[in-house]
């Protein structure tokens, strides 16, 4: 548990003394003044605006996980260019202490201002335990993304080409709210639309559990599988 | 202590293999140097060593168990000294020692203080490593190889990028390990530091071991038993070593003129490393 937690706080340090991470870490403060201030004077001010209230909070919602996205891939991109990486694979740390170190304190951060932010917005009313839980499966993109990223990525410049890309992939199930009914679940192949129809039935008020199932099951599956590349890869 | 025996290995993108089959053994307390130039296989084989890569054939043993049936306890044992710095450059020195020391035993820690006095960083323990010199780095790399007190040690070139006066500590530290009955292996092109500090040197070249033996031997075995007088007139003439005070021609030469010098013949390490591979160490 020390372990876990030493290399923990020192991922925060590394974070707060470098201006292009910690920068980052106001992003939710940003997101929590768009979707609690400035987007209803918006909504009050066009009408049009209404149909489209579920899509901003996915929007929050997601956008909300990619502060630690971002900057996990960044510190974990720079342990690796620096050779450090290589040092974890000769020290006494099994591989799962640690992605845990490494991960858990993100997702629970995320998970934390994901629930704030669900439960401050002034358009659904949505109870704790679903709040949540919407959080909590949301958050599942932290991890999966940061070890996706350092699968493939050597440098920070390949890193920052990588990240544009990934940006892309996470936002794209938003078009499945543009497209007909019948080809809606196409989006499907990328894992965010899941966790996007869950957040959306929530807003509706209809059972989201089988998309919440579908995210956990997806996720899951890609976690396990990045984790494995990411340790062949991160280790030597 | 350390058995290797027929190692083979191959990058995956590689079509050749980078070792060749090599056999060696290192004796407890015995420090063995691996020689050879850049690209030879030195650095591999210790990366199989210390665990960083796998997909070998072979038999690597490390105190009589198979390499590949040691678990987590390995790298308490083991202590590692990379070629280049490798550390958070945004951490001070003493939180990189701090946060890899956290993930060894306490009860086997050395101080991280006294470390620093002993390689002459005890001015830039709280500066962050970003403000290191390459050679201050290094010597951060030596003392977190040492800092939980392996009785194992891989140095990868530890003198590279070092100053001669730093250079030359770090070789005496590594003797006064070696003295404390530590196993060392390093790897390096550099035949001053083979020739200091090896008891037994192996000359690796394109992935085989051509040679191992100890430096003196290789030295005397490749080289003539005998010293070479040069007056400062200009003459010179050399003298088999075996019974030289007795030798009437060596004294009647010494009475000729002032003595400029007298050298003894053996090879250097560099002559007997070129004689034996064919290769030079660059």
């Amino acid at each position: 548990m020390n372990k876990i937690f030493k290399l923990a706080v020192t991922d925060f340090k590394l974070i707060f003394r470098d201006p292009s991470l910690y920068s980052f870490i106001f992003l939710p403060i940003l997101l929590y003044g768009l979707m609690i201030w400035f987007l209803p004077g918006l909504v009050d001010r066009y009408d049009v605006l209404v149909p489209y209230l579920p899509l901003f909070l996915v929007l929050g919602v997601i956008e909300n996980t990619q502060m630690f996205c971002f900057i996990n891939s960044m510190v974990l991109i720079e342990e690796k260019e620096t050779g450090v990486s290589i040092l974890y694979g000769i020290t006494p740390i099994t591989e799962n202490q640690f992605l845990l170190s490494r991960f858990i304190f993100p997702y629970l951060i995320t998970v934390l201002f994901n629930v704030g932010l669900i439960a401050l917005q002034p358009f659904y009313e949505i109870g704790l335990s679903t709040n949540i839980m919407i959080s909590a499966l949301a958050a599942m993109v932290v991890p999966v993304y940061v070890l996706g990223i350092n699968s493939v990525v050597d440098n920070r410049m390949q890193g920052m080409i990588y990240i544009k890309a990934f940006n892309m992939i996470v936002l794209l199930p938003f078009a499945a709210f543009f497209v007909p009914e019948n080809v809606v679940h196409l989006f499907g192949l990328l894992p965010t639309h899941w966790i996007f129809q869950s957040i959306v039935n929530v807003t509706e008020g209809t059972s989201y559990a089988f998309f919440a199932i579908i995210t956990v099951f997806y996720f899951g599956g890609l976690m396990i599988w990045l984790s494995r590349l990411f340790v062949k890869k991160h280790f030597i | 202590m350390i058995l290797v025996n027929n190692l083979k290995f191959q990058y995956p993108k590689n079509e050749s293999l980078t070792l060749k089959g090599i056999s060696f053994e290192i004796k407890q307390g015995e420090l063995f140097g691996f020689l050879g130039p850049s690209g030879a296989g030195k650095s591999t084989a210790q990366k199989v060593l210390y665990k960083t890569l796998s997909n070998y054939s072979g038999e690597v043993k490390i105190d009589g168990k198979d390499l590949n049936d040691w678990d987590l306890a390995y790298f308490e044992k083991i202590g590692v000294g990379f070629e280049l710095p490798n550390h958070y450059q945004k951490l001070t020195g003493l939180e990189n020692l701090d946060l890899f020391g956290s993930f060894y035993p306490i009860g086997k820690q050395r101080d991280r203080t006294d470390l620093f006095e002993m390689v002459g960083l005890q001015d830039a323990i709280s500066k962050p490593v970003e403000t290191y010199s390459k050679g201050m780095k290094m010597r951060l790399n030596f003392i977190r190889a040492i800092q939980h007190d392996p009785d194992i040690l891989f140095f990868d070139e530890p003198t590279a990028g070092l100053d001669p006066v730093n250079a030359q500590m770090i070789r005496n530290h590594i003797s006064d390990l070696q003295e404390r009955g530590k196993t060392i292996f390093i790897t390096t092109h550099s035949m001053h530091t083979a020739d200091e500090l090896c008891d037994r040197v192996a000359f690796i070249v394109e992935g085989e071991l051509r040679i191992t033996d100890s430096p003196e031997t290789l030295k005397s075995q490749y080289g003539k038993e005998a010293v070479r007088v040069e007056l400062k007139d200009g003459q010179s003439q050399e003298f088999s070593i075996s019974d030289l005070g007795n030798n009437p021609e060596f004294i009647g030469f010494l009475k000729k003129g002032a003595v400029s010098r007298i050298h003894t013949m053996e090879a250097t390490l560099d002559e007997v490393f070129i004689n034996v591979t064919g290769k030079t160490l660059t």
